[in-house]
This record gives structure tokens, sequence and C-alpha cells, in this order.
């Protein structure tokens, strides 16, 4: 179910210079965790999002903007495709688009049902949806819906910074 | 591990508790019916046997992967009793299909015998605390939310489907029996307040 839009996006992309490609991964939400627990960040951004979601598509730029402006400061992007599993080239394509690199890219495996209340209690299911955790891996604030740069300052702003000596 | 601490702010909006009754001024607001054009509220469309709110859409493919099963249930269900009605929130200006025109033209090609209604404000859909599209609310008899989620566990095929959660529901409060399941969550579109 690839929008309308995206092959517009894709071939202007190819077009005008190469963004850098981003690797997406089918991943069950073990691995996810995995990835937001993983060390080294200050803190980690979890969007989910789909490529057939207007509403996502449009969040896309400023996210990459306000990811890649933090990225040096230690902000870990992890994006999480609602997308079907077979659909790996299409989010990828995407993604690529938009200037995705340097996010970890993923397509949640498994049904929706299970994903929505294993993820997280909180969450509606209604996407695109963000989760910023801290370094520890631990969940600091959500969003439903659309999160703009400026409420993802000042969420990241409150986010404790990791211990010294401790990653 | 991703740990949930006391420190967890959301704002997701919560939604209607199970055995909760329909929000009083929410189920009083009139809502233009795309079938007639006509004014509508829940209230009105209350059923003996209970009633059943969806909340849905023209634009989101989750709304449109259901869309079938949710008019066929809606048919066949307000003709025994239990009282129907379709609300579209989202914000036209956002997403223009979910315009009063695409509403009429949805509702004649899916041969809705049941009000299509718009909530003008979205005030309907924050009231009930419905965040995606579809997402349905039925009440008992008693006016009491019964089941709450869902339509059946794969938007994209019918025949694939193995848990029929609305439907069960609707079978259930109609024997004045509590719905097998009475919660459900999917990923669904957000709702696009106005």
């Amino acid at each position: 179910m690839l929008p309308a839009l995206l092959p517009a996006i894709v071939l202007a992309a190819a077009t005008s210079g190469s963004p850098a490609a981003v690797e997406v991964n089918v991943t069950d939400l073990a691995g996810i965790r995995a990835a937001v627990a993983a060390p080294g960040a200050t803190a980690v951004l979890v969007t989910i999002w789909a490529t057939w979601c207007d509403a996502c598509r449009d969040e896309m730029p400023a996210l990459l903007r306000f990811f890649h402006a933090h990225q040096p400061k230690g902000l870990r992007l992890i994006l999480v495709s609602a997308d079907d599993e077979d659909q790996r080239d299409q989010v990828a394509l995407f993604l690529r688009a938009a200037g995705a690199q340097g996010a970890q890219a993923f397509i949640k495996q498994g049904d929706n049902e299970t994903f929505v209340n294993a993820f997280d209690p909180s969450w509606t299911g209604a996407i695109p949806a963000s989760f910023l955790y801290d370094s520890a891996g631990v969940k600091q604030r959500a969003w439903s819906g659309a999160v703009t740069p400026k409420e993802l300052e000042a969420a990241l702003r409150k986010v404790k910074k990791p211990t010294k000596g401790k990653p | 591990m991703i740990v949930p601490t006391n420190i967890v702010l959301s704002v997701a909006l919560s939604a209607l508790a199970t055995g909760a009754p329909a929000p009083g001024p929410a189920a009083a607001t009139k809502m233009k019916s795309a079938l007639d054009g006509k004014s509508v509220s829940i209230a009105d469309v209350q059923g003996k046997a209970g009633t059943l709110v969806v909340f849905t859409c023209n634009h989101c493919p989750f709304a449109r992967g259901w869309e079938r099963r949710i008019a066929d249930l809606a048919n066949t269900y307000s003709k025994k009793g239990i009282g129907v009605i379709l609300i579209n929130a989202n914000d036209p200006a956002r997403y223009p299909e979910d315009d009063y025109p695409g509403m009429q033209a949805r509702a004649k090609q899916l041969g809705l015998l049941v009000p299509y209604v718009v909530d003008e404000t979205s005030g309907v859909a924050k009231a009930f605390g419905a965040s995606v599209t579809p997402e349905a609310f039925l009440f008992d008899r008693n006016g009491k939310l019964a089941y709450h989620g869902m339509i059946d566990d794969n938007h994209k095929d019918a025949a694939a489907a193995k848990s029929h959660y609305l439907k069960d529901a609707l079978d259930a409060v109609l024997e004045g029996h509590p719905a097998p399941v009475a919660e459900t969550k999917g990923i669904g579109c957000g709702i696009k307040f106005r």
C-alpha cells in the first residue's frame, strides 16, 4: 500500500544527489527493546510510523532534522515501521529519500495487536507515536500523534544525563 | 530492557473504561449525517439492546480495510435492536478525503443504513478518549461500555481474521452477557483532531 507521493519523493532523491542508504531490518519486540537499551546513547527516541500514514510521512523531515542536530550529542533515533514485513524495500527507499541516515530502522515483526499491547501499555496504537528514553532505557516521555521539534527539545533537556563512568 | 517508571508522561487521552456510560454531553451532541444531512446524536440512535459507536474515517488504510465489515455489522445489528452510529472526527483540512462529500460518497458506496456523521469539533471523539480509526465503543442495554477496541484481528483480510472481537461482543450484548473480550488495541491511524 504505497502512498501516491512516494514514487515522486524517491525519484526526486534519485535524481538530486544520493542520500545514504538506510538499512531496514525486520525485528521482533525483543530486538527493538535491545536496540533501545544498547549502551552508548545519551537519550533514545523511538518513533513508530508507516509509509501509508500521512501524518507520519509529514512528521519525518522535522523529526530527522531534530535527530541530526542532536545526534552528535549522543541522541539515538530508532524508527519502527508498522508496514508489512515484505515492504522492506519500500520502507528503505522512503527513509533513504527522507535522509534518515544514522537512524536505526526496523519493521516490527508479528501482529499489530500483540505488538501494541507489549510495546507500551500507555500507547493506544495510534501512529505516529514517539517515545523518549534516557541512557538507561527508562522511558521519560511519550507522544501520541506527531511531535514538534519544540516539544522534543524541551523533553530532551529534562532527560537525565548519564552518570560519568557508566555508559 | 525498557522499564516503565513513575515519571512517564503521556499526552494520549485515556479512553472510556469498561462499564462506564457514554459521556452525557458528547452523547447529546447533534452531528450531521452524510446519509441524509439530518443532525443526529448518539442518544438519538440508542438501541434497546445496546448502542455501537464507531469512530472511523474515509482516508485511513486501516479504516478502509475494515469498512466493508463495519458497514455489514452496522447494517445487520441495527436491525437486531443495537443502535449504531459511525462518527468521523478527522479534520478534513488535513485529510481532504474525510470531507462531507467524501463521507456522502462512502456512505452510498457501502450501502450504509446507519448514520455516518461529522464530529465537527472532534469533541465527541475527545470525550470518548478515541484516538485511532477505526475504534469501536459498544454499550450494553444498560448503557455501560461492554467492548472497546478493534473490529477484529485482521484489517486486510476478513477471511483470515481469527478473533471477531466486535461481532462476538455484539452477540453477547444482544443476549445480555458481558463481551468475551472487553478491550483490544491495535495499530491505527491517529485521529487528526480539530
